[in-house]
């Protein structure tokens, strides 16, 4: 069953990798939407359903912490389960993320493989 | 380069430090833009006409980071990560990848060098490279269609901590 996505980056070419790399790694992706920040995500998501939102931090406007806030408090979209991806590997920034509801946390560099490893785990958790 | 790193730079040649700038940079390379990057010996003539990034980034240790890309490299780089042709890219879409190339290779090095750090690094932006730093860690890379070269300097905090 292909999945629905949300992919929130303030870098163009990081997004266009990011769906080429669910593609490649054989992850099956129906609608595929884009955001360059958390606002636009949320605006993005006023309209449509998704199976998983994978977020960057930094970003300008809204960032990936204040995204996963505002999803928290949002009684249709708490249940998205969210992926964090992000160069910070830090223990601190990891643990900050996955206490304000991130379900997944991937460090780049990141395999297809890797990633699609991650969402299946992610999307199971949830289906589960 | 903020004043401080120009009055004092420190030089950091523990083995552990270049060791880990390489592998990383390596790995980086290799699994998010397709790249196969081999440590070589400097030599720096074509760092006049090279793609360059600087990064600066605080926290528990504060510093700065830059990239140069020769410029046949950047465009096999971005063919990679952008999955296109070269021939097919934009004038803009290599200094973009070499934008994230730069963020992530730097956030990747801070973390594997400091994983109990918490850093910050600011927004990547092209610059020039002719003021590679002096006494900076150092490192060049052999690549397919060129050399990258990456340095990292150190103007507080403790670099082997």
């Amino acid at each position: 069953m292909p999945y629905s996505v949300m992919i929130v980056d303030d870098s163009a070419v990081m997004r266009g990798f990011i769906r080429r790399v669910l593609t490649l790694s054989g992850f099956e992706v129906g609608e595929c939407l884009e955001a360059s920040n958390g606002e636009e995500a949320l605006a993005g998501l006023e309209g449509h359903s998704v199976d998983v939102i994978l977020t960057d931090i930094n970003m300008p406007k809204m960032n990936g912490e204040e995204l996963l806030r505002r999803l928290e408090t949002d009684s249709r979209l708490r249940s998205v389960p969210t992926l964090v991806i992000s160069t910070d590997a830090t223990k601190a920034r990891i643990l900050k993320m996955l206490s304000l509801g991130a379900q997944g946390y991937m460090t780049k560099p990141f395999s297809p493989e890797a990633l699609r490893e991650e969402l299946e785990r992610v999307l199971g958790e949830r289906n589960a | 380069m903020p004043e401080q790193l120009q009055q004092a730079p420190r030089t950091y040649a523990a083995p552990e430090f270049a060791a880990t700038v390489v592998r990383v940079a390596a790995e980086v390379l290799e699994t998010m833009f397709f790249e196969e990057a081999v440590p070589t010996a400097c030599e720096h003539a074509w760092l006049s006409t090279a793609v360059s990034v600087h990064v600066s980034f605080e926290g528990s240790h504060q510093g700065e980071f830059l990239l140069s890309v020769s410029p046949d490299t950047a465009r096999s780089i971005a063919s990679g990560f952008l999955g296109v042709d070269p021939e097919e890219m934009t004038e803009t879409q290599p200094g973009e990848v070499i934008l994230e190339l730069a963020n992530i290779l730097c956030g990747a090095l801070m973390s594997n060098l400091w994983p109990e750090s918490a850093l910050s690094l600011d927004t990547p932006e092209l610059a020039s490279a002719e003021h590679a730093f002096l006494g900076a860690m150092h490192c060049c890379f052999n690549l397919p269609d060129g050399m990258v070269a990456v340095s990292i300097g150190v103007c507080s905090g403790d670099a082997s901590a």
